[in-house]
This record gives structure tokens, C-alpha cells and sequence, in this order.
């Protein structure tokens, strides 16, 4: 019997369950509701704010040409290169900092100095050098992310317990067996939260870097629809910065993060609380 | 929340108790000594021209000058008087809303996804509708980095309200507390470690907001000041800026923000461990 009950919930419980799962939907559509019934009220230019439909027809036109993949693949290719080299240089040189103790000591007050200026702040000084291109926001992207995973993964290898080395090394393992069975593990969980703060921060300095420092892109495309006073496409794109940003953080950097502090992690309530 | 500690205690530094010594003044200005004279080396041994490196006294003397006429207290003002607004509203704002979509479970089940999705679209990515709407003024650049504040404010206190164990809220009541009470005695003091964490990362992207939108606006702050000098190739003005950018910042962090959160850590202890 009760089973059944499970089985067929009843309508009240069910209709219930339904207005849970459509709750997330409601702001989107009261943004959309507001928008259609200001347009329709106050009529005002389409440069000034397009009605719903435009913006909707607008990424129809784009996605039919292929100007929108050439701007996404752009925006892309140019965030996995710059994320890439920061991850890898991020990692190597925070495992070697936070091994040795003197070299982490010498760097800190460099490191903080620097990751306080990171990012679109470099521009100016960089387009002298770089030129105006992928050369450029490769660069913009690599310095974000590299100083956010740099010090993360200092922290992590600098929190492992001692108490596990020592543990470990009584069993006999030598210092390169100690690193890879205890540090990296250990120190995992942080260099992961470091890349996901970092790709955070480094979407938005590209999507800033494009604006004024690339030929294409995500974010030239809106800055070069401002000169047109085409607020259609600005809007598309935001809608699409922040439909990849999400979809990136969700379902890519999120899960992996979870399951290596479920996995890993050493305060074992860690993953119940992730936001 | 724990997910953002790490980078909150990442970003404060990653060398633990530092020894207060004689030698500490030393061991933060040896490093910076050692790269000044790599960076004069390269300019020597590279033989660069003016408009590609500037020596390292040649940016000194910029800077003497710039303080001297006073630009640099004009442009440096006119950034801080942004942020120090932009940050002063988005609190005021930002965490009452926060704590009232965070008490309600179906207000913030609504709201969660719609403030990812704000927070994915950087403050930045409105600029040029910003410029459309308001022109290049100040109210563009204001817009852009009030955004960008209250974003990780509101979705950072409303985690905070709904991390908050509810048998602590059920407690109360059954005491006898009201709403004002719960609100001075729970809500309050345990979202505090989160409201901080959040107006940490609301600092972060929107410095970084700020001086990006002065670089297209150009209607003063630092941003323009390092942008405006690039058109004319002067380099020492670029590094100036770049050092004051990040003076600022860290002061900014580590004597207000920092303690900020130290006090709050210390004096209500939410954070396990």
C-alpha cells in the first residue's frame, strides 16, 4: 500500500513537486514579462532596448551565418589556451613553492603584488607588446588564472597534514612516493577550487580584454554592435557569455570538483556544503 | 561555502605567521629589489627603446611628476570615490535582499539560478549597452561596477541564511525569540562569514570591472589614466598606474577587508574546524 502511495503521489503532492522543479524558470520569465510590457507601454527606440522577439531573431541571423560560432570558437579557443598554460604553470610552480618553504617565502610578497594587479589591468602595457590579438588575451587570461591557482596549490601542499607524511615515509616510501601518494591527493581539492575561482575570473577578463584588444570574439562582437547602436546583438551576447559561463561552471568545473573532494578531500564534510 | 574558503584564504596570502622581525621589512622589498634589477637588465641588455621599456628611474621621475602636478591624486580620487561608493551601495542593498530571499526556501530556489546566471554575465559584458543607455559618462562606469558588486553579495548572503542549520532557528523560537531576534542573534551572525567571502569576490571582479570600464570610458580613474597613456606611448605613466592599481587593491584588502573578515571569523566562529 504504501508503496503505491509512492508510486502514484497524490495530485496536490504532485502538483507540489512541480511548481519546486519550475521555480528557477519564474525570474527569467518575469525579466522577459517585464521587458515584452515595457516595450509595449513605452515603445522605445530598438537601439535604446529591442523588443524580446528582435533579440531572439538576432541569434537566429548570427547562429545562420556562422559569425556567432567564429566569435564563440574565438572566445574559446582563446580561454583553453590561456586557462591551459595558467593551470599547468599554476600547478608545477605551486608544487615547487609549496615544497620547498624558502622559495614560497621569497615569492609571496611578489605573488600578492601581482595577482592584485592580474587580469584587464595588464592591457595597456601589453598591447605595445603583444599587438592587438589572440597573442594578447592569451596573455590577460594565463596571468588571472596562473596567480589564483599558483597560491591554491601552495596552500594545499602547505595544509597536508604532516601527520600523513610522517605516516606514510614509517612505511618506508621515499620522498617521491611521499608526493605522489599524499601531497598530490592532499593538496588536489584546492588546486581544483583554485581553477574553478580562476576560470571565473579569467572568463571576464577575456570577455573585458576583447572589447578594445581583439579583431573577434564574444566581446568584440558586443562592443563593435555599441558603435552601431545595435543593442539586439549586446543583449544576445550577454545572454551567451553568461549561458557559457554557467554551463562551464556547473557542469563541467562543479562536478569535478565534487567528486574530488568526496574522493580526497580531508575534511569530510566538505562536499555536503558546496555551493 | 567551504568551496570559496580556500581561494579567500588563498588570496590573503599563502605563507602563514609570518615572524614579526626586523628582517620582515627586508624580506618583502628583497624581492621586489631583485626584480627591479632584472627588468633594468633586460632594458640595458636588450637595448629596448623608451616607447617599448622604460628604466626603472624614468618611471620614478614620471611619478614625482604626476603627484607633483597632482593628476595622479585626481585620477587616483576619482577610482576610489567609485569604488567606495559602488561598494557602499551594493552592501546597503545587497544584503538585505540577500536576507530575504535567503529566509524564504521557494524565494531562494527561484533566485538561485537567475543569480548564477547574473554572475556569469560579468558587469563588464553590459558596458557597451551601458554606454548606449548612458553615454560615456560616470553613471555607466557606476552601473557596471554596482553590478558586479551586488551579484556575489546577494547570492553570497542568501547561501549564508540558507546554510544556517534550522535547529538553531527552532530553538530560538521555541524560547520564545521574535522575528527581530532570530534576525540579531542567528540569521545575522551566521551569514556574516559568508556575506564577507562574498563582498571579497565582489572586490576582486569589481576593481577589476572598474578599471576596464574607465579604460572605454575615459572620463578619469586610474583605468583611463594607464589607457589615455598608451595612445601617446608613454610607458613610465603605463607602470606608474600599474603600481598605484595595485597599491590600492592591496590596501584596500588587506587593512579593511581583511580584518573585516578576521573579525567576524574570530568573533562569531562559524566556520568549522
Amino acid at each position: 500500500m504504501t508503496s503505491a502511495a509512492i508510486v502514484h503521489p497524490s495530485r496536490a503532492a504532485h502538483w507540489q513537486h512541480a511548481v519546486w522543479r519550475m521555480l528557477p524558470a519564474l525570474p527569467f520569465l518575469a525579466v522577459l514579462l517585464g521587458w515584452s510590457l515595457y516595450w509595449w507601454a513605452a515603445r522605445p527606440s530598438a537601439a535604446t532596448l529591442p523588443p524580446v522577439g528582435a533579440v531572439v531573431q538576432v541569434i537566429g541571423e548570427l547562429a545562420g551565418d556562422g559569425r556567432l560560432a567564429q566569435h564563440m570558437l574565438a572566445s574559446l579557443w582563446r580561454l583553453v589556451l590561456g586557462a591551459g598554460l595558467g593551470i599547468i604553470t599554476g600547478v608545477v610552480g605551486g608544487f615547487l613553492a609549496g615544497l620547498y618553504r624558502p622559495l614560497a617565502e621569497f615569492l609571496n610578497p611578489l605573488v600578492v603584488f601581482f595577482s592584485a594587479l592580474s587580469g584587464i589591468i595588464w592591457l595597456p602595457l601589453m598591447i605595445g607588446w603583444l599587438g592587438i590579438g589572440t597573442a594578447l588575451a592569451v596573455f590577460l587570461i594565463w596571468n588571472t588564472v596562473f596567480f589564483i591557482v599558483f597560491q591554491n596549490t601552495v596552500l594545499g601542499v602547505q595544509l597536508v597534514p604532516e601527520l600523513l607524511e610522517q605516516g606514510v615515509s614509517c612505511l618506508g616510501a621515499g620522498r617521491l612516493e611521499i608526493i605522489r601518494s599524499v601531497i598530490l591527493p592532499g593538496a588536489l581539492p584546492y588546486v581544483l577550487t583554485g581553477i574553478r575561482s580562476g576560470l571565473g575570473f579569467g572568463w571576464r577578463a577575456l570577455i573585458a580584454a576583447e572589447l578594445v584588444g581583439a579583431p573577434n570574439g564574444l566581446g568584440q562582437m558586443i562592443f563593435n554592435a555599441a558603435e552601431y547602436h545595435r543593442s539586439d546583438i549586446i543583449i544576445a551576447g550577454c545572454i551567451i557569455i553568461g549561458t557559457i559561463a554557467v554551463t562551464m561552471d556547473r557542469w563541467l568545473l562543479y562536478p569535478i570538483e565534487r567528486r574530488t573532494v568526496q574522493r580526497w578531500g580531508l575534511n569530510a564534510d566538505a562536499e555536503k556544503e558546496g555551493m | 561555502m567551504s568551496t570559496a574558503a580556500p581561494a579567500q584564504i588563498a588570496t590573503a596570502g599563502f605563507v602563514r605567521a609570518a615572524r614579526p622581525s626586523p628582517l620582515r621589512g627586508l624580506r618583502i622589498l628583497l624581492p621586489f629589489a631583485a626584480l627591479v634589477a632584472v627588468w633594468w637588465m633586460i632594458k640595458i641588455g636588450a637595448d629596448l627603446s623608451d616607447e617599448v621599456l622604460v628604466s626603472p628611474p624614468r618611471v620614478w621621475a614620471a611619478f614625482t611628476n604626476l603627484v607633483a602636478h597632482g593628476v595622479l591624486a585626481e585620477y587616483a580620487s576619482t577610482s576610489l570615490w567609485m569604488i567606495g561608493f559602488s561598494a557602499l551601495l551594493s552592501m546597503l542593498v545587497g544584503v538585505p535582499v540577500g536576507f530575504a530571499v535567503g529566509v524564504n526556501r521557494y524565494a531562494a530556489r527561484a533566485l538561485e539560478a537567475f543569480l548564477r546566471f547574473l554572475q556569469g554575465v560579468s558587469g563588464i559584458a553590459w558596458l557597451p549597452l551601458a554606454i548606449i543607455w548612458f553615454g560615456f559618462t560616470h553613471t555607466t562606469t557606476l552601473v557596471v561596477v554596482i553590478y558586479t558588486l551586488i551579484v556575489p553579495i546577494i547570492f553570497n548572503t542568501m547561501v549564508g541564511v540558507r546554510a544556517i542549520p534550522e535547529s538553531y532557528v527552532l530553538a530560538l523560537r521555541s524560547m520564545g525569540a521574535g522575528r527581530l531576534r532570530l534576525v540579531t542573534d542567528v540569521y545575522l551572525p551566521g551569514a556574516l562569514p559568508s556575506i564577507v567571502v562574498g563582498f571579497r569576490l565582489g572586490m576582486g571582479y569589481g576593481w577589476r570591472a572598474l578599471i576596464a570600464a574607465e579604460m572605454l570610458v575615459r572620463q578619469g580613474g586610474l583605468g583611463d589614466l594607464i589607457f589615455g597613456a598608451r595612445t601617446f606611448n608613454q610607458i613610465d605613466r603605463i607602470i606608474v598606474g600599474m603600481i598605484v592599481i595595485g597599491c590600492i587593491y592591496i590596501i584596500v584588502d588587506r587593512l579593511i577587508v581583511q580584518p573585516i573578515e578576521n573579525m567576524t571569523v574570530a568573533r562569531w566562529g562559524v566556520l568549522r574546524k
